[in-house]
C-alpha cells in the first residue's frame, strides 16, 4: 500500500506544477506595467514572476527598433499623475518613444443642442501646465517590455514572460489532487488531500503549451471577461450602453498648435478628436449599434468629411447625411451638402468654437468595440488578486481607462511591497485586502461620475437640454468647481 | 526576592511540559490526533476565523520589528572612507526640495538593505503559538533561522503542519519549532533577535521569564515584546468589550492582575540589567473594521517594547 502511494507521488512529480510567486495573465499595460513594477522594487524583485499572454507579443518588441509609419488607433490618454508612477516607480518613461507622444493642456466640451452651452478646462488652472498626454497603447507596452529586459540584465530572478500562450484551466489545488487521483488510481482516494503538494493552497494554472503554474499570487490583468475573476468567484456588475465606440487615426488639415482634446456631445454618444503629433489626431466616436456600423463601412473619402460635420452641424442635418449615407456609404453628393451647410456658419466662428477640419483618414485604421460599464464586488480573493479590466470597465469619454489600471497597479504594488516588508505570504488576503481597499472606492467614484455623464449627454429631452446647458454655463464660470474637475481628470 | 518560588514554579511547569509532551509522542502517528491538528492548524491560520485580531496585530508587530531593526541600523562605521560613507544631514530632511531629499532617503534605504542582506539573523520566538510571528520572521531575505519556542503540544503541531503550506519555508529549513520553556533553551544558544509577543501577562513571574530570555541575546541584539498596561482602559478594551461583549477572543484570556505597566518593565531594565536599553516602547490599540493602529502613548492600553543589549 504505502509503495504505492510512493509510486503515485513519484509518478505525480513529472507532471507537478512548476511554482511561481505570481503569475500575471495578460500582456496589457496594465499585466505588463505590474511585471515592470515587481521587478522595480527592491521589496519585491525577488519574487518569482511569470507573465502569460495568449497573444503574440512580437509587435510589441519590434516597436522599439521599427516603430510603424502611421499612428496605430488604439491611442491612450495618460494623467500626469500616471506619468509620474511611470517615471519614478516603473522605470519605463525612459523608454518611451516620446516623439510619439502628444502632450494637451485643454479640453473643450460642447453640446450639440446648443453650440454656445461649453465648458473648457484648462491645465494652467491647476499649475501643471500639462492636462494629459495622448499616447499609443503599443508604446506604452513596448516601454515596458524595454524595461523588463533592462532588469532582467542584472536580476538574480529575472521576470519570464510567455506569449502564444492561452490559459486552458484554472484549477484549485484539491480539484487538482482529486482529479489527479482518479486519473491513475482511483482507489487511493481515500489518501489525505493535505498530503503531497496540495498541502499547497495555490491555483493551479493550465497553459496551451502543456505546462502548468503553481501561483502564490494570481493576477488577472486578463480584460472584461477574466478567466481569473471568474475562478476567484467575483461578481461584477454592470451594463452594456448599447453603444458602440468608433476609433480611427486622421490627418489635420495642418498642425494644430493649439494642443486642445475637442469632445462633442451628440445624442448618439460623444464624439472627441484629440491630437497627436504634426497634423495627426485620433477620434473616438461612441454611437449606436447602427450608425456606428455605418461609421465603419463610410467610404473613406467621405468619412473625414463626416467628422467635420459631426462635430459642427447641428443634428438635424447630421440625421439626414447619416440617411443618405445609409442608402449608399459611398455617395459623394454627400460631400456637397456638408459643404454647403459648414458654408453657413461664420468662418470666424469656425476658427475660434470648433476644432480644426479633418483632411484624411488613415486607411485601415477604423475599429468598432462595445461600450460598457463594469464593476468588480471586489478585487481580491485568497491568492488572487485583479487589476485593470479584468476589474472595472469605463466608458472613454473621460478617458480614463488606463489611467484606472496603473492607478490599481500603484495601489496593489503598495499592499505588496507592504506585505513583502513585513515577511508576509504576498498571496495571503491580508496582505491583499488592503488593495482592495485603496483601489476600489476612487474607480467606483469615476465609474459613476463617467456613467452619469453618459445618461445626461445622451437625451435630446428639451427640459433635460436646458438643464444640462445652464449647468455647463454655469460650471465653466464657476472656478472653484472646475479647478476640483480638472484635477479628477488629470489624476490629481 | 522570590527565586525559591520561581525555581518551584519553573519545575513544576516543566514537570507538566514534560507529561505532556510524552503524551503527545504516544498519539502523534494516530490518524486521529492527525485530523485533530488539521483542524486546528486550519483554524489557527484562518486568517477570517477567531484567531483574525492576531493575525492583523502582527502586522504591527512586523512593522514595529522591521522599522527599530533597520532604523537603529549604524550606516557609516569608524573606519568608513568619507567617500564611501553615507550622508546624514543633522537637520530636518523636509527642509530639502524634494528630489534631493528622495535621493538621500534613497541612498539611505539602499544601505539599510545591503547591511541587512549581510546580517543573516538568529531570531527565537517565544510563545510562538501556531507561528504567526514566526513565519513571517523566517520569510524575511535578511533572517537566517528562526527557532519557534512554546508549552502547548497542540499549536506547536498546527505550526508544524502550516509550515508545510509554504515551499519557502517548508524548503529552505529556516523553521524549527521545539515544545520548550526559555528557561531550558540551553545556555550556548544565542540570538540576535528574540521575540515575547502577548505572552508576559501570561505568566506567572515575567521578570524571570524577561531575564531567562535576555541571557540569550547576542550584544547588539534585540529583544522585542509586547504586553497590557494595567489599568482601568485595558480593562475595559481586553476584557471587558474584547472578552465579554464583542467576544473576539475567549473568556478567560486575560487577567487584569497579571498585565504589567510599560514603566515596570522599564524600571526593571534600568535596575537590573544595565547591559540593556529600552530604545522604544509605542501603545497601540485595535479599531473594529480597520484594525491595529499605533496611539499617542505607550503608557495606556496594549504596548509594544524594543529592549536592545548594549554590552
Amino acid at each position: 500500500m504505502w509503495k504505492a502511494v510512493r509510486t503515485l507521488t513519484s509518478r505525480a512529480t513529472t507532471s507537478q506544477p512548476r511554482l511561481r510567486d505570481v503569475v500575471i495573465i495578460g500582456g496589457g499595460p496594465a499585466g505588463l506595467s505590474l511585471l515592470a513594477a515587481l521587478k522595480s522594487s527592491r521589496v519585491t524583485r525577488d519574487l518569482q514572476c511569470t507573465l502569460v499572454e495568449g497573444g503574440s507579443l512580437a509587435s510589441v518588441q519590434n516597436f522599439a527598433s521599427n516603430p510603424p509609419e502611421e499612428y496605430t488607433n488604439r491611442v491612450v490618454s495618460l494623467t500626469p499623475k500616471t506619468i509620474e508612477f511611470m517615471q519614478e516607480k516603473i522605470g519605463n518613461w525612459a523608454y518611451i518613444n516620446e516623439e510619439r507622444v502628444k502632450v494637451y493642456d485643454s479640453i473643450v466640451a460642447y453640446d450639440s443642442q446648443d453650440s454656445d452651452s461649453r465648458i473648457s478646462f484648462d491645465a494652467s488652472a491647476i499649475g501643471t501646465g500639462t492636462l494629459a498626454a495622448m499616447c499609443e497603447n503599443i508604446n506604452i507596452q513596448a516601454s515596458l517590455w524595454e524595461r523588463i529586459q533592462e532588469l532582467n540584465m542584472t536580476s538574480d530572478v529575472p521576470a519570464e514572460i510567455m506569449d502564444n500562450v492561452k490559459v486552458e484551466k484554472i484549477q484549485s489545488p484539491v480539484e487538482f489532487s482529486a482529479s489527479e487521483a482518479l486519473d491513475e488510481l482511483p482507489d487511493l482516494l481515500e489518501v489525505d488531500p493535505t498530503d503531497g503538494m496540495s498541502e499547497l493552497d495555490w491555483p493551479i494554472i493550465h497553459l496551451s503549451n502543456g505546462e502548468s503554474l503553481q501561483a502564490r499570487l494570481l493576477v488577472g490583468a486578463d480584460g472584461y471577461n477574466s478567466p481569473a475573476r471568474k475562478f476567484a468567484g467575483i461578481q461584477s456588475r454592470g451594463w452594456m450602453y448599447d453603444r458602440f465606440g468608433v476609433v480611427a487615426t486622421i490627418k489635420l488639415c495642418y498642425e494644430d498648435y493649439r494642443s486642445i482634446g475637442w469632445q462633442r456631445f451628440l445624442t448618439t454618444g460623444p464624439l472627441a478628436i484629440l491630437p497627436l503629433r504634426d497634423d495627426n489626431a485620433t477620434i473616438v466616436w461612441s454611437s449606436t449599434p447602427e450608425l456606428s456600423q455605418l461609421l465603419l463601412k463610410v467610404d473613406p473619402e467621405i468619412f473625414p468629411h463626416l467628422v467635420n460635420a459631426a462635430m459642427t452641424l447641428e443634428e438635424v442635418d447630421l440625421n439626414y447625411i447619416y440617411k443618405l449615407l445609409e442608402v449608399d456609404p459611398s455617395d459623394k453628393s454627400v460631400l456637397g451638402e456638408i459643404e454647403w451647410r459648414l458654408s453657413k456658419i461664420k468662418l470666424l466662428e469656425l476658427d475660434s468654437k470648433y476644432p480644426l477640419p479633418v483632411r484624411e483618414l488613415v486607411e485601415g485604421s477604423r475599429a468598432r468595440f462595445p461600450l460598457k460599464m463594469s464593476h468588480a464586488d471586489t478585487y481580491v480573493a485568497p491568492r488572487v488578486a485583479l487589476i485593470g479590466d479584468a476589474a472595472h470597465t469605463i466608458h472613454p469619454l473621460a478617458g480614463q481607462g488606463l489611467n484606472m489600471g496603473q492607478t490599481d497597479v500603484a495601489h496593489l504594488m503598495a499592499a505588496l511591497e507592504k506585505g513583502a516588508k513585513r515577511g508576509m505570504d504576498v498571496g495571503s488576503t491580508l496582505v491583499l485586502e488592503e488593495y482592495y481597499a485603496n483601489a476600489w472606492p476612487g474607480n467606483h467614484v469615476l465609474l459613476g461620475v463617467c456613467d452619469k455623464l453618459h445618461k445626461i449627454f445622451s437625451t435630446d429631452f428639451t427640459p433635460l437640454v436646458y438643464l444640462r446647458g445652464f449647468g455647463m454655463k454655469t460650471l465653466n464660470s464657476l472656478g472653484v468647481v472646475k479647478d476640483l474637475m480638472i484635477k479628477l481628470v488629470s489624476g490629481n | 526576592m522570590r527565586p525559591v518560588t520561581a525555581t518551584a514554579a519553573f519545575s513544576r511547569l516543566a514537570r507538566q511540559v514534560q507529561g505532556r509532551r510524552w503524551a503527545s509522542k504516544l498519539t502523534t502517528a494516530s490518524e486521529d490526533e492527525l485530523k485533530h491538528f488539521n483542524a486546528l492548524a486550519s483554524t489557527w491560520w484562518d486568517v477570517n476565523g477567531p484567531q483574525r485580531i492576531l493575525h492583523k496585530m502582527n502586522l504591527l508587530r512586523m512593522d514595529f520589528i522591521v522599522d527599530t531593526i533597520r532604523t537603529n541600523l549604524q550606516l557609516n562605521s569608524k573606519d568608513t572612507p568619507e567617500e564611501e560613507s553615507i550622508y546624514i544631514p543633522p537637520y530636518n530632511l523636509d527642509l530639502l526640495p524634494r528630489p534631493i531629499r528622495l535621493r538621500i532617503v534613497d541612498e539611505q534605504e539602499l544601505k539599510r538593505d545591503e547591511l541587512l542582506d549581510e546580517s543573516k539573523l538568529q531570531v527565537l520566538d517565544v510563545g510562538c503559538g501556531g507561528g504567526i510571528l514566526a513565519e513571517s520572521m523566517a520569510r524575511l531575505k535578511y533572517v537566517d533561522h528562526v527557532k519557534g519556542i512554546d508549552l502547548s503540544p497542540d499549536v506547536i503541531e498546527a505550526a508544524k503542519l502550516h509550515m508545510k503550506k509554504d515551499p519557502i519555508l517548508r524548503d529552505q529549513g529556516k523553521i524549527s519549532y521545539e515544545l520548550q520553556a526559555i528557561e531550558d533553551v540551553k545556555d550556548t544558544e544565542k540570538y540576535d533577535v528574540i521575540t515575547m509577543f502577548e505572552m508576559l501577562e501570561h505568566v506567572k513571574y515575567p521578570a524571570q521569564v524577561l531575564s531567562a530570555a535576555m541571557d540569550h541575546l547576542e550584544v547588539g541584539g534585540w529583544l522585542f515584546l509586547s504586553t497590557i498596561n494595567r489599568d482601568p482602559i485595558s480593562w475595559f478594551t481586553t476584557i471587558f468589550m474584547g472578552e465579554h461583549i464583542l467576544r473576539i477572543v475567549p473568556v478567560g484570556t486575560h487577567n487584569v492582575e497579571k498585565y504589567i505597566n510599560e514603566y515596570e518593565i522599564s524600571d526593571w531594565v534600568k535596575t537590573n540589567r544595565p547591559d540593556f536599553v529600552v530604545t522604544d516602547s509605542k501603545g497601540c490599540i485595535y479599531l473594529p473594521a480597520y484594525g491595529w493602529k499605533f496611539t499617542e502613548t505607550a503608557l495606556v492600553g496594549n504596548y509594544f517594547m524594543a529592549i536592545r543589549r548594549v554590552k
